[in-house]
Order: C-alpha cells, then structure tokens, then sequence
C-alpha cells in the first residue's frame, strides 16, 4: 500500500525499494526526518478522500506549501534554524486517485499539517468496457 | 496516583517509546536560545521542570485519529519525547522563560548580570 507513496520526489526511493527486502525498517524515518529534510507523514485513506498529516515543527505557515498537480501532492516548505541557513524540504505523493483540487483543506496546530483531500465526484467508480468482436 | 487508579490511557502513556526530540542551542549576548522541536504536542502535555541545575523536559504527542479512514501509510509515531539539560553557573535560572511556537518549545536562559560584557568607564586622573 505504501509503494505508491513514496514514488516521485523522493531522493531515498532506491535505497528504499532496496530495503523492502529486508524483513525490518532497517533505516527508519525517523533519523530521516530529524536532519529536517524529511518530514514524517501519517496517511489516512477512505472512500471519501484521504487525510495527510506531516510534522512540520519550526516551520512558518506562511512558508508552508501545499499544492496539487494532477494526481500528485507536493508539501513544500522552509524550516527556521537559528544561526544557521533554513532548511528547504520537498516531498511530493504519487496518490492513487484524482483529486477534488477545489476542496483540499489545510490547516496546522503545533506543528503538525493536517491536509484533507476528497476524491474527485465519480472518479472512483469503475467502468466496464465493452469489448466489441470484430 | 496509585497502581489501581490508572486508567487505560495512562497505561498506554507509560508504554510509550522514549525519544530525544531535536534540538538546538544558541547563544546570544543576553541569554542562551534552547529550541526544542516537539510536533504533535500541546501546551499542556510540555512538563518542564528544574531542579537545581538540570533542565527537563518531558512531553508526549498526540495522534490524531479520523472516523472511518484507515491508516495506510504511519510514520508518525506516538511517543515520549524526553530530554535534559545540565545549565551552566552562568544562566539565571530565575529568569528562564518558555514559549510554544508552531511546534517549537523555545526557551530563552538568561545570563547572569556579572558574566554579561560590559564597558568600564576610565576616569580621567
């Protein structure tokens, strides 16, 4: 399930497929996430849509970016560091389905960004094609 | 609060995993910056406490669950984010001040009065 995640953007993706094999989370998320170029994320899907959480502690909300192109989703942002440069993180999210761009909702609290995506009307029904003989 | 008086999430509380959060120290002219990255936990759920010169700070996160979605991908996970400090004669332990911001818990340690620099006036003899 989680294959689809972690597809595009995402400068760990061969080491990644490469620790697939393993039977444990050898090098885990979290000293990922803790260099700051790496948020953690918790992904939660329904029928409706799909709820993204991604810890984004000393990161301005106003340098926080949210964006949507097609089926993938890009978090974008710029993280604070006292007396050294701020830190600039990217991680887009290949998702299995179209989304509804008009009513993505985003908001954080104590450093955690919540977003919330439904599905594009329709979209997720599926469709029996005919096939014609000739 | 006694063995049997607990309830389940204080049982789950004590289970947790014990983290070092992030962090990150400064220092300035007056004071010493400590930035302590702690996503996911609320003013509350920060205990800070000094005693004597160690600084602690303990604080447990807070996962969000929504009604009727499954979690597909976890890489948050719920746990005790601890971490202390041992201060320096220097710091003013009666003027430490806190602040959550975004996430951040910053706390600003002031400098004793006789190690900050100052300027000695020379008289004219």
């Amino acid at each position: 399930m989680r294959a689809y995640l972690n597809t595009i953007n995402n400068p760990w993706r061969e080491f990644d497929e490469l620790l697939n094999d393993f039977p444990f989370d050898f090098f885990n998320t979290e000293w990922r996430a803790r260099t700051g170029k790496f948020p953690r994320v918790n992904v939660w899907e329904s029928d409706k849509g799909l709820v993204l959480e991604a810890e984004v502690a000393g990161v301005d909300p106003e340098k926080l970016e949210v964006s949507v192109d097609a089926n993938v989703l890009t978090l974008k942002g710029e993280k604070e560091q006292p007396n050294r440069s701020n830190s600039e993180f990217q991680r887009s999210f290949n998702l299995p389905f179209e989304l509804d761009k008009e009513n993505i909702k985003a908001t954080t609290k104590n450093g955690v960004l919540t977003v919330s995506i439904p599905r594009r009307d329709g979209a997720a029904e599926k469709r029996k094609i005919a096939i014609e003989q000739l | 609060m006694s063995v049997l008086s607990k309830t389940e999430t204080d049982v789950q509380k004590v289970n947790r995993m014990e983290v070092v959060p992030v962090t990150r120290v400064s220092e300035n002219a007056d004071d010493f910056t400590l930035t302590v990255e702690l996503p996911g936990v609320s003013e509350k759920e920060i205990d800070l406490t000094l005693e004597r010169r160690t600084l602690t700070i303990t604080a447990e996160n807070t996962a969000q669950s929504f009604k009727d979605y499954t979690l597909t991908l976890a890489e948050i996970p719920e746990v005790r984010y601890r971490a202390a400090f041992e201060l320096p004669e220097r710091v003013d332990t009666a003027g430490i001040k806190a602040a959550n911001r975004n996430g951040l818990l910053i706390l600003t340690l002031p400098k004793r009065e006789e190690v900050k620099p100052r300027r000695i006036a020379i008289t004219a003899g």
